[in-house]
C-alpha cells in the first residue's frame, strides 16, 4: 500500500515538525514577566541624622511616642540576640537569601510598590444584584462579597497618604531615638557578624525596617483587611531579614515595630474620624444633589451604567486633608463650569465629539497609558509610579524616601478631596451625557465631570515631584499633561475640565511644597 | 471532473479566526474551520479564492465560570469581512492565507466600538498520508504549520470590543480524515498554538492575582480539537462538527472586571457546515458556516454565521490524467 520511500520521506516529515514544535515551545516557556522591580540595593548617599528634627505632620514631636533606652551593647540578653543572629547567618537558606535581596532596595520602596498591588486587587466596583441595585463592601464584613475596599481613586489616594505619612512620622520619630541612644549595628558591634546588606552608619535602635513593618502591618490591615495573612507574612519577613542580614538585633526590632504600631494607631484613630465613613453618602444625598442643580437651572449629572450606580463617595470632599483646611479647599475650589445650556458647552461638547471619532494611534495610545480605571494602581498609584525610579536613582535614606511618597501622596490626597469637592459642588454632566453620540475609548468614571481628576490629581503631583527632583522637571510636565488630555482624548472630559482641573491641583500641591521648604529636611 | 470537485474545495479556514479572536480574544485558532483543519486538498496550481462575511453576536458570556449578561454592553456585534486564498504548489501541498477587517460594537453603554484590519494568517497544508481503504475511499493524514500577525497596530486593551490579542501566533496541526466515495466524511484534528508576549500601552496591568509592573503580557498558549461528520461529495457538503479551546494558563476575569487579553479562554462550539456549488457555475461554490458556543470560561456565549463565496481559477494548463 505504502511504498518504503514513502514512509521513510513522511517519518522525516514528521520528526522535523516534530524538533520545530519543540523548539517552539521551549520559546513559549521563557516568556515569564516580573511582578516586582528588579531593583540594586540602596546605600543612602546621605544617613539624615538631623531627621528627628524635621517638622512632624500629625505628630506632636519625635516624642509623643516615648522609646525606652536599650541596654548596653555588653549586657548578656544583647549578647544573646548576637548570637542568634550568628546562628542565623551560618545556615541562611535561599528563601532566606531572596528575601535579604528583596529587601535591601529600602523597605519604603517595596512597601509602596506592595501597596499599588493592594490597590489594584481592590479596585473593582461591586456588580448589581438582580434587582438591579448594588451591595456596598463593609469593613465589618470585609470578606463577604463585595469585598471591602472597592480601592477607587478617592479611597487609592487616601491609603497611599495614610501609609505614607504614617511611615514618614514613625521614621521621623525612628530617627530622633537612633542617635538619641546611638546603638550601632549588630555587625559593627561584633566583627564576626555579616553585613549582608549596605552599611548605611546609621544607628540601629529601634529598627527602621521593623518601623516600617510595624506601620505597614498596621495600617494595611486597616485599609485592605482582606489580604491579611499576606500583609502579616510581609512584615515578619521584613523584621527577618533585617535581622539576618545583621542589620538589628532582635531588640532592635521589637522596639522599632512597638514605634512603628504606636505611630500607626495614632493614624487609625484619626482615620476612623476623618469623614471617610460618611463619604459613601445615602439616597436623600444623592437625590438632594440632583435638585439643587435642577434648582440653579443645570443639567445635573446621572449615571450612564445600567442598571443605574449610585456616584462614588459623593462626600469624599468633606474628607480630612493633610496639608489644607476645609476652609482651604472652600477657597480654592475653581469658578464653575460652563452652563449645560451655554453655547461654550455645545463648542466643547462638539470638540469631545470631534476629537473621539478622529483619534490618531498616538492620542488612543495615551488614552490606554492613562485608563488607570478597573484593576488598577488608580492615577494616583500611577505617579507613585512615576516617582519610584526617581527615588531609587536618588540613593536616599529609608526617612527621605518616606518624606519624599509622603510629600507626593498628602498633595494626591488633598487634590483628590479637592476635585471631589468640586464635582459634587457642581454635579456637572458627562460628554456622553449631555450627547448621547459620543462613545468613549476608556471606562466612563461614574461621578461628575468637573474639575477632571486626572488633571487634578496629576498636576499636584508633578508640582510636587518637580520641587523634590528638578531635573525631572520637564518629563514631570509633560507626563501630566498627556494625562490630562487623555481624558480628552477618551472621550469622558470637556476641556475646561482638563485645564480648570489642572489649575486646581498646582494650587492644591503648592500646599505641599510651601510645606516641604520649611519642614527642616531641604 | 470529479476529482476536480472533490479537491476544490479545501479552503476557508481563517475567516474563523478572525471571528474567533474578535470577541474576548478567543480562538487564535482556526476551529474546525474548512481548510486548515478539514482533510481536504486542493489540486495542484488550482487557486481558490473569496470573501467572507461574519457576523458574531453574544449577550450573556461567562465571568470567569459564572454566566452574566451586562447592561453596560447589551449585546457585542462583531461583523468580519475576510478575504481568502488558497493555492495548490502541488497535490500535497496547500498554501492558505486570509486578511481579515473587523467592527465591533456594542449595542448599550457608551463604550466606542472598533473597526480595523485585523491578524493576516498564513498556513502551508500538508498531506503526509492517504490510505485507501478497500473499495470504500481513503484516509488521509494531513499536518498544517499556520501563523498569524497583526496587520495593524490596533490596541488589544480595550476588550471585551477590541479586534482582537495583538499576539502573532504559530500553531501545528495534525487532522485524520476519511472521504467515503459514496459521501461519507469523517474528520478529527488537534492542534497547539504558541501565542507571542503582547505589548500593552501601559506600564502595569493586575490579572491572575497579581500586579504586573511592565507593559509585556505573557500570553498563555492554547490546545484544541475538533471532529466534524457528514455528507461531502461533488462539492456539496454538509456536515455538523464540534470543537473544543483550552488555554494552557491566564487568569478568570473577576467579578465585574473587564475581560483581560491573557485570561483563560475555553470554549466548546458545534455547528455546521454548507457547501454547494452553484449551478452552472461550478467553479464558484457557496459556502455557510454556523457555529455556537454553547460553553465557555471567559468567553461570550456566542453565535455566529459565517458566508461566502468562493471561485477556483485553475492554472494548469493542461488537465492532469
Amino acid at each position: 500500500m505504502i511504498k518504503n520511500t514513502h514512509l521513510h520521506k513522511t517519518s522525516r516529515i514528521i520528526v522535523s515538525t516534530l524538533s520545530l514544535g519543540i523548539t517552539l515551545l521551549g520559546a513559549g516557556c521563557g516568556k515569564s514577566i516580573p511582578s516586582s522591580e528588579q531593583l540594586s540595593p540602596i546605600t543612602p548617599s546621605a544617613p539624615d541624622s538631623n531627621a528627628g528634627s524635621w517638622k512632624m505632620i500629625v505628630l506632636s514631636g519625635p516624642t509623643q511616642v516615648p522609646v525606652a533606652a536599650p541596654v548596653a551593647v555588653t549586657d548578656a540578653g544583647y549578647l544573646s540576640e548576637l548570637a542568634a543572629i550568628k546562628t542565623g547567618q551560618a545556615s541562611l537558606t535561599d528563601a532566606q537569601k531572596t528575601s535579604i535581596t528583596y529587601w535591601s532596595a529600602g523597605g519604603v520602596l517595596r512597601w509602596n510598590e506592595y501597596l499599588r498591588e493592594l490597590v489594584a486587587r481592590a479596585d473593582l466596583p461591586p456588580a448589581p444584584t438582580d434587582g438591579g441595585t448594588y451591595p456596598s463592601p463593609s469593613p465589618t464584613n470585609p470578606f463577604a462579597y463585595p469585598t471591602y475596599p472597592f480601592s477607587n481613586p478617592p479611597y487609592a489616594a487616601r491609603a497611599y497618604s495614610y501609609v505614607s505619612v504614617a511611615q514618614f512620622e514613625a521614621l521621623k520619630a525612628a530617627w530622633y531615638y537612633k542617635y538619641l541612644y546611638n546603638r550601632p549595628s549588630p555587625s559593627k558591634v561584633d566583627s564576626s557578624i555579616q553585613s549582608l546588606l549596605p552599611a548605611t552608619g546609621i544607628p540601629s535602635y529601634p529598627s527602621e525596617d521593623a518601623v516600617e513593618a510595624g506601620v505597614n502591618l498596621a495600617l494595611l490591615k486597616l485599609l485592605f483587611p482582606t489580604n491579611v495573612d499576606e500583609i502579616t507574612a510581609k512584615a515578619a519577613d521584613q523584621q527577618q531579614a533585617a535581622m539576618l542580614a545583621g542589620r538589628a538585633s532582635s531588640s532592635d526590632i521589637a522596639a522599632g515595630v512597638a514605634l512603628g504600631q504606636a505611630v500607626a494607631a495614632i493614624f487609625t484613630t484619626r482615620a476612623g474620624s476623618d469623614g471617610m465613613k460618611a463619604a459613601a453618602g445615602n439616597a436623600a444625598e444623592w437625590q438632594g444633589l440632583i435638585d439643587s442643580t435642577t434648582a440653579r437651572g443645570e443639567i445635573p449629572w446621572l449615571s450612564q451604567e445600567t442598571p443605574a450606580r449610585p456616584p462614588m463617595l459623593p462626600l469624599f470632599g468633606q474628607v480630612k486633608g493633610w496639608m489644607m483646611s476645609p476652609s482651604d479647599f472652600v477657597t480654592a475650589r475653581p469658578g464653575p463650569p460652563p452652563s449645560t445650556s451655554s453655547s461654550q458647552m455645545g463648542t466643547e461638547t462638539t470638540e469631545v465629539r470631534n476629537t473621539v471619532n478622529n483619534l490618531t494611534r498616538d492620542q488612543l495610545a495615551t488614552v490606554y497609558k492613562w485608563a488607570d480605571g478597573v484593576s488598577t494602581v488608580t492615577p494616583p498609584g500611577h505617579w507613585n509610579a512615576i516617582a519610584f525610579p526617581y527615588i531609587e536613582k536618588a540613593q536616599m535614606s529609608e526617612v527621605r524616601t518616606a518624606r519624599t511618597f509622603a510629600l507626593l501622596n498628602m498633595a494626591l490626597h488633598d487634590a483628590a478631596v479637592g476635585c471631589w469637592e468640586a464635582k459634587y459642588h457642581y454635579f456637572n454632566p458627562r460628554p456622553s451625557q449631555l450627547s448621547p453620540d459620543i462613545k468613549v475609548q476608556t471606562g466612563l468614571p461614574n461621578f461628575p465631570s468637573y474639575v477632571s481628576g486626572h488633571s487634578d490629581f496629576s498636576a499636584a503631583a508633578a508640582d510636587v515631584l518637580e520641587y523634590l527632583f528638578p531635573d525631572g522637571a520637564s518629563y514631570f510636565d509633560s507626563q501630566q499633561q498627556e494625562a490630562a488630555m487623555s481624558r480628552l482624548y477618551a472621550g469622558i472630559h470637556y476641556r475646561s475640565d482638563i485645564e480648570v482641573g489642572m489649575q486646581h491641583g498646582k494650587k492644591i500641591g503648592d500646599f505641599t511644597v510651601n510645606f516641604a521648604k520649611t519642614d527642616g529636611a531641604q | 471532473m470529479k476529482i476536480q470537485h472533490k479537491l476544490r474545495a479545501a479552503l476557508i479556514s481563517i475567516p474563523r479566526i478572525a471571528i474567533g479572536l474578535a470577541f474576548f480574544a478567543t480562538a487564535s485558532i482556526p476551529l474546525h474551520a474548512q481548510t486548515s483543519d478539514d482533510g481536504i486538498m486542493l489540486s495542484r496550481q488550482k487557486y481558490c479564492t473569496g470573501v467572507f462575511f461574519g457576523y458574531d453576536s453574544w449577550d450573556h458570556y461567562w465571568e470567569g465560570s459564572l454566566n452574566r449578561t451586562n447592561g453596560n454592553l447589551g449585546t457585542v456585534i462583531t461583523r468580519t469581512v475576510s478575504y481568502t486564498g488558497n493555492y495548490a504548489l502541488t497535490d500535497k501541498i496547500n498554501i492558505l492565507g486570509t486578511v481579515p477587517y473587523i467592527w465591533t460594537d456594542a449595542t448599550q453603554g457608551v463604550l466606542h466600538g472598533q473597526r480595523g484590519f485585523q491578524d493576516f494568517s498564513l498556513a502551508v497544508k500538508y498531506k503526509a498520508l492517504s490510505i485507501p481503504v478497500k473499495q470504500f475511499g481513503a484516509i488521509r493524514l494531513i499536518g498544517v504549520l499556520g501563523g498569524s500577525v497583526p496587520m495593524t497596530n490596533y490596541t488589544p486593551d480595550l476588550q471585551p470590543l477590541s479586534l482582537g490579542n495583538h499576539s502573532k501566533t504559530l500553531n501545528g496541526r495534525l487532522t485524520v480524515n476519511f472521504l467515503g466515495k459514496r459521501g461519507l466524511y469523517l474528520n478529527a484534528g488537534t492542534a497547539y498554538v504558541l501565542r507571542s508576549n503582547v505589548t500593552l500601552d501601559r506600564s502595569s496591568y493586575y490579572t491572575n492575582g497579581q500586579l504586573y509592573l511592565s507593559n509585556q503580557v505573557a500570553m498563555p498558549n492554547q490546545f484544541e480539537y475538533t471532529v466534524a461528520a457528514g455528507y461531502r461529495r461533488n462539492d456539496t457538503t454538509l456536515t455538523g462538527h464540534f470543537s473544543q479551546q483550552q488555554t494552557r494558563g491566564g487568569g478568570d476575569i473577576r467579578r465585574q472586571d473587564s475581560p483581560f487579553i491573557s485570561n483563560r479562554v475555553n470554549f466548546s462550539k458545534a455547528g455546521f457546515t454548507l457547501t454547494y456549488p452553484l449551478p452552472r457555475v461550478r467553479d464558484l461554490q457557496y459556502w455557510l458556516i454556523y457555529d455556537n458556543t454553547f460553553d465557555g470560561r471567559n468567553v461570550g456565549q456566542s453565535s455566529t454565521y459565517t458566508t461566502g463565496f468562493l471561485y477556483t481559477f485553475n492554472f494548469e494548463k493542461k488537465a492532469r490524467p
